[in-house]
Formats: structure tokens, sequence, C-alpha cells
């Protein structure tokens, strides 16, 4: 049986949560540490170490580079690990400012100037995006072969019904009013960026009623690119599909609810890490 | 001076605890959350309408508790009353996330400490205990599971739920996929109901062994429960005094004036009191609150609960055996609500975004939880989150205090003072990712 182990740097534990709904894994693995449901102090050799959440104070980045020595293979998984998360929306200085007067106590950990990716410290092996990434990507990234087929975008895999002549004129926002259940988001002005996001979600979110926020990332198509480019696409899909102007999506693209995401793998928080290659992410 | 550090395992997020002695007497008892993120500081400049969204990533584990609570603050700021379809679904997503996190807490987080186990995914060292873990551990899944279930259908996803919206919910269940939650919610019911005695004989085990049920000083108690029944879905805390009396009652907007919020230097969760007063939140408080609900297994264990420990209870691993009144009352509660139409009338109505203030309170798993927003321009200038797990920070220190005192002494300290404090911490349930936010 393989071994492996969680460690959780500064996230929400959704990550876990979510590990922990794949219940598969529990007669055909071993696990060896992850403080959410063990009492262990130390990480032992393990063939696999799964990272969630980013490195947000002094002990994080301890942890870490403790952790990666005992691993044959190290797997981001979350987008807090990947590429900040949530953790993005406090990138904004004047808000980052105050965070760190506040933060100050005299009897804590030191809190590092801003929450990084994992990868800027360490080398991982695989990413797996997602906030949190759905059980069965769980599995498809422990099981090395996976059975689970990914759609390249979350569009893909939703399938709502594209209309041709409901031509929108104006942005709906993310969610006001009346959802129809089988009609494609966007053709009823809601800001859903499925249509270049990476499946493997099953499109949970839009066949709930609500837009796809990206937390997947770009689809392999622009992963190697930096963000740019797809934001881009995004505002292409619009102008092909609606008549909302250039000016409302693009400014309604640097919504905080869309940072939280839009910065993934690419150019995120001005870190200027090359784009990780799109055969390291599942 | 000695210190004795604890770090902290099976509750969610990091946090230690920290017992300072002097020649056997303890000179205090501190409970240490370590972790920070600053959501009240991400989210101004925020688009209102974006909250939902993004404050279920404060906590995977309560996420739906969050999701709800910025719909509410929303629903307050704008004026807009949800019609009571949407408030139907929204309870189911309560009821799914008391499931799911009442059955972790109980089998995943608790379970191990009174099996002698690290983990109840780790093999048990005698035949016997691995005879209970592999009866127990595939049946307790199988429980969680239709709590979390039931969250993706009511909710979208059973983390960071999205189908709560201002004015509603984005859309109802229909029959079909009603039916068939049922039957899942019937299928595990029996199970629950056996697991919740397996678990109460252990935890009588485990009281035996170390002598009683902790620290039972009389405290306040505060939920924000209806009433007349268990219902988690009220629009005010109340308060319960030491003596079993129900002494206060306030709504969200009213918090500043009853609940006292301060920092530590040693802790980014802080503490809260009530006028002063310590108070305890989470299980415990709902069922010393609660009366019967008139389901028959949840008010089978709330009377052998109530014969056994009187009312108000005050022993603090009672509150694990609490949770379990409640793990039947979340499967019940939602079986008979799936009974009810849930897709013939309209999911939410239409309302106008103002400028303003809102709250939101929800009874969270762990007690009490209000998100109050001041919104200018669309946008939030400021929020407070008020978490469940903080107002039992100094309830949790108490109660370290008593194991301290009784393992600690000049001469000693006795092995068994790292499994007590796990055990006192873990009958809180804290979540520290909520606490500091
Ligand atoms: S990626 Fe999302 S679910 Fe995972 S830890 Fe971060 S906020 Fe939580
Ligand atoms: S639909 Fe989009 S936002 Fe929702 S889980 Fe999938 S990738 Fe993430």
């Amino acid at each position: 049986m393989k071994r492996f182990a969680v460690l959780q740097l500064s996230g929400c534990s959704g990550c876990e949560v979510a590990l922990l709904n794949a219940e598969q894994w529990i007669d055909n693995y071993d696990l060896e540490y992850m403080t959410l449901v063990m009492s262990a102090y130390e990480i032992p050799e393990v063939e696999i170490l799964l990272i969630s959440g980013g490195i947000r104070s002094e002990v994080d980045l301890y942890k870490l580079r403790r952790a990666v020595c005992k691993a044959d293979q190290v797997i981001a998984v979350g987008t807090c690990a990947i590429s900040g998360g949530v953790a993005n929306l406090g990138d904004r200085q004047a808000v980052n400012e105050i965070f760190l007067n506040e933060a100050d106590r005299l009897h804590l950990p030191d809190i590092l100037p801003t929450c990084r990716p994992i990868d800027t410290e360490v080398d991982v092996d695989l990413y797996l995006p997602g906030c949190p990434p759905t059980p069965d990507l769980f599995m498809a990234v422990l099981e090395e072969k996976p059975d689970l087929k990914i759609a390249r975008t979350v569009c893909q895999e939703c399938g709502l019904k594209k209309e041709r002549d409901m031509r929108p004129k104006h942005l709906l926002g993310f969610q006001q009013g009346e959802v129809l259940s089988d009609i494609c988001l966007v053709n009823q002005g809601y800001l859903c960026i499925g249509t270049s996001t990476r499946g493997g979600c099953q499109a949970i979110c839009t066949l709930a009623g609500n837009p796809c926020v990206g937390c997947r990332g770009p689809s392999d198509a622009f992963i190697e690119k930096d963000s740019q480019v797809w934001f881009k696409s995004i505002q292409r899909v619009f102008s092909h599909m609606t008549d909302i102007p250039g000016t409302e999506i693009d400014q309604a693209l640097r919504s905080p609810q869309l940072s939280m995401f839009l910065f993934q793998f690419a150019d995120y928080a001005d870190i200027g890490q090359a784009p990780r290659p799109k055969e390291k992410v599942i | 001076m000695t210190t004795l550090t604890f770090p902290l395992s099976r509750i969610e997020g990091h946090a230690q605890v920290v017992i300072e002695t002097q020649a056997g007497e303890v000179i205090s008892t501190h409970f240490e959350a370590m972790e920070l993120r600053g959501f009240e500081y991400w989210v101004q400049g925020a688009p209102a309408e974006q909250m939902p969204v993004i404050v279920p990533r404060i906590c995977g584990v309560c996420s739906t508790a969050h999701h709800l609570a910025a719909v509410q603050a929303l629903e307050d700021a704008y004026g807009v009353e949800p019609p009571p379809l949407a408030i139907k679904i929204r309870e189911l997503m309560v009821l799914g996330q008391l499931i799911q996190n009442q059955a972790t807490s109980m089998f995943v987080f608790t379970l191990p400490d009174r099996m002698g186990l690290s983990s109840i995914f780790e093999d048990g060292d005698s035949e016997d205990s691995e005879k209970i873990r592999g009866e127990i551990v595939g049946r307790a899944l199988q429980v969680r599971k239709a709590g979390t279930d039931l969250i993706s259908l009511a909710g979208g996803q059973f983390i960071h739920p999205v189908k709560a919206v201002v004015g509603g919910v984005t859309s109802g269940i229909d029959s079909k996929a009603a039916a068939k939650m049922r039957e899942q919610l019937a299928a595990v019911l029996p199970l629950a109901v056996d697991l919740i005695d397996t678990y109460w004989n252990l935890s009588i085990g485990m009281k035996d062994r170390i002598g009683d049920w902790g620290d039972d000083s009389a405290t306040y108690y505060i939920a924000a429960i209806g009433d007349r029944d268990h219902n988690f879905y009220s629009d005010e805390i109340r308060v319960m005094a030491p003596d079993g009396e129900i002494c206060d009652s306030f709504s969200g907007r009213e918090y500043r004036d009853y609940l006292t919020y301060e920092e530590t230097d040693y802790s980014y969760a802080g503490y809260t009191t009530y006028k002063g007063e310590t108070i305890r939140a989470n299980s415990l408080a709902r069922v010393n609150m609660g009366e019967k609900a008139g389901l028959s297994h949840t008010d089978h264990f709330l009377a052998k609960f109530r014969e056994s420990f009187g009312k108000p209870a005050h022993g603090i691993l009672l509150y694990d055996l609490a949770r379990g009144i409640e793990l039947a009352y979340g499967i019940e509660r939602a079986l008979s609500i799936l009974e009810e139409p849930l897709d013939n009338e309209d999911t939410d109505v239409p309302y106008t975004p103002r400028d303003g203030e809102g709250y939101g309170l929800i009874e969270a798993p762990r007690g009490p939880l209000i998100h109050h927003y001041q919104i200018q321009n669309n946008l939030i200038s400021e929020a407070n989150f008020v978490i469940p797990t903080v107002h039992n920070v100094q309830a949790i220190e108490n109660a370290l205090r008593v194991v301290a005192e009784r393992y600690i002494d000049a001469n000693k300290v006795d092995m068994e003072l790292e499994q007590a404090v796990g055990r006192v911490v873990r009958a809180f349930d804290p979540c520290i990712a909520c606490a500091t936010h």
C-alpha cells in the first residue's frame, strides 16, 4: 500500500474535507500524517505528500521545508497552495498594510509580508487546482492511472444550451435575478468564465445556477501563458455570444470574486515565476 | 517556571495549548490559535453581492454557515425577505452541515480518544479494538456522507456552496431528487442510531476510566435556536443562566450590547464574554435549551440525556454526547422537510441593492455566527465576523485549568495530561480557521 501524508499550511481545511469524501483511498492507501484527522507530530517517509494552503507565516515555511525532504512525490492541492487562491484578495497594497499592522502579536509566529504559493519555495511534481478539488479529482491524483475523464473546459462538462438569439446587452453580474436552469449562463448575461476554465469539477457551480468563477484555473490552452491571455479569451467569448460592451466585461473581470482565481499559474502576485507546464497539472 | 506546550490535532486548523506552572501550581492555561488569514481586511472594497462566494472560504468545515450568514446580512441591508420555500432549502443546507459536522466530530475527531488510537484510519492494536474500529468507520463515513450529499443537493456543492442568493435560492429540489435523498437518509438513520449508542457506551467507558465528565462549573450558555423546537433557523440569540433559566435574548443587530470581544497577545482568536461572564456555545448549549423536537430518535436520545445528566448539564465531555442527539435531529428533521413539496413555489424575490448596514445570524454547528457588513457604493467598507468558536475560548481555558490542576503537582506531571488536554479541546470542537479568519 502506498503511504501518503497531508500537510496543511494556511488554508481553510476545505481541501482536506474534500479528501475525506474521497473515501475510496481508505482501503488502498496508508495515511501517515494529516493533523485534521490524526494525532501525529512528524511526517514520516512517504511516497506521496499532498500540500494544501499557502505560505503565510514563518511556521508554514518551516513545516514546508521539513516535509518535502520526506516525500518521493510532492503534490500541490487547492488554489491556495498553487497560486494563493482567496489570499490574492489581500494583495491590494492598502488592505495588506492595515492587515500586517493588525497581525502583529507579541507571542505568535511572524506573518510574512505576502501569502505565497508553495512552489516559490519547493519543487512541486504535480498540481491539483480547485477550491477545493472535488473528491473524484483527489482520487485521480492518488491513482496514477486515473480512469476519470476530464474535459478540457468546464463549459464542455456543463452542457447548458446555448441560444443563438439570446444576446443580452448588459451584464447581470454574478447573481442577480432569476436563473433559467437549462440555458447557458452567458446567454443570460451572467459573468461565467467556464468557457476557458479547466474541466474536471463536473461543472458543479454552473449546473447549480451559479456562474463559474474559475477556481480550477485556466484550461490547457492558456495555462502556459500569462493571465492576460486568459482575460482576452473570456472577452472574446462575450463579444461572440452577447452584445455586452467590452468595457463592461473588462471591468467586471477585475472584480474580487474573480481575482481569487484569475491569476492562477501565470503571472499571479507579481512573483515572476515561470508558468507551470500543463503536463504537471491535473 | 515551567512551560508545557501541547500541539493540537483532530481539530480544524492550527492551535496549541500552553500551560505555565510554578512549583506545581498552575499559573495559566492558554488556548493559542496560531494562524491568521485576514478576511476582515481582504473583503474591504469587495462588491457586496460577491460576499456569499468569497466568505465560505473562511472555512471549509463551516462554509455553509458563512455562505448563509453572508446572504442574510445582505438581505438585511437591502430589506429583502426571502420566500418560505427558500428558507426551507436553506434549512436543509444547515441540517446537512449539522449531520456532516457532528458525524465528523464524533467519529473522526473524538472517537480515537475513546479507543486509545491516534486516528480512526490507524489499525487498532488489539483484535478487539480492531473489530470495533472496523465496524464503526465504514458506517460513520456513510452517515457523514449523507450530510455532505444533502448540502450538495440543497447548496450545489458541499464545500463552499453556491445556491443561496440574495432574495432566495437559485432553485428548488424536484420530487425525484428529494425522494432519492430521503432514501439515503432513511438508510443511514438506523446506522446513525446504532453508532450514537456505541459512541455513548464508549464515552461512559472513558468517563469511568478518568473519573468524571470534566469541568462541570455552571456557566452561561448561548444559542440561536428557536424556543419551540430545536430549530436552527432562528433570528435571535437566547442566553441561559447557570441555573437553567433563560435570562436574556437579543437579535444579531444588538450583539455589541451583549457580547464583548477582546484580543489577547498570545492568540489570533481572542475571546468573547456575555456581560463580562464566561459563556459556552455549541451542542451542549443547544441541548440544554432545546425542548422536545417531536422526532422519535431525537426525543429518545434527549430524554436519555436529561435523565442521566439533568438540565442544564455542565460536564465538558457531555458536549460530545450532545452531538449525538443533534446528529439524530439533523437526519430526522431533514427527512421530514424533504417530504414537503420543494419545487412548487417561487424560490426567490427581486430586490434592489442599496447602501447601509446588514446583519446575518445563523446557528452554526459551533454556535451563533454573525456577519455584520457596512456597505458604501455597493462595496463592503467594513466587515465583522462574530465567530462561534471565539465564544467558547474562555470556557476552553477554564476547562484546561481544571485538568491542569488535576494532573500537575509539585513533584510531577501525570502523563494523562496530554490526553486530557486533547479531550477538553475536542469537546468544544473548535474551528481555528473561523476563529481567526
Ligand atoms: S483552495 Fe479553497 S478549499 Fe482549499 S484550502 Fe484554499 S480556500 Fe480552502
Ligand atoms: S464550475 Fe468553475 S468555480 Fe465551480 S468548481 Fe468548477 S471550476 Fe470551480
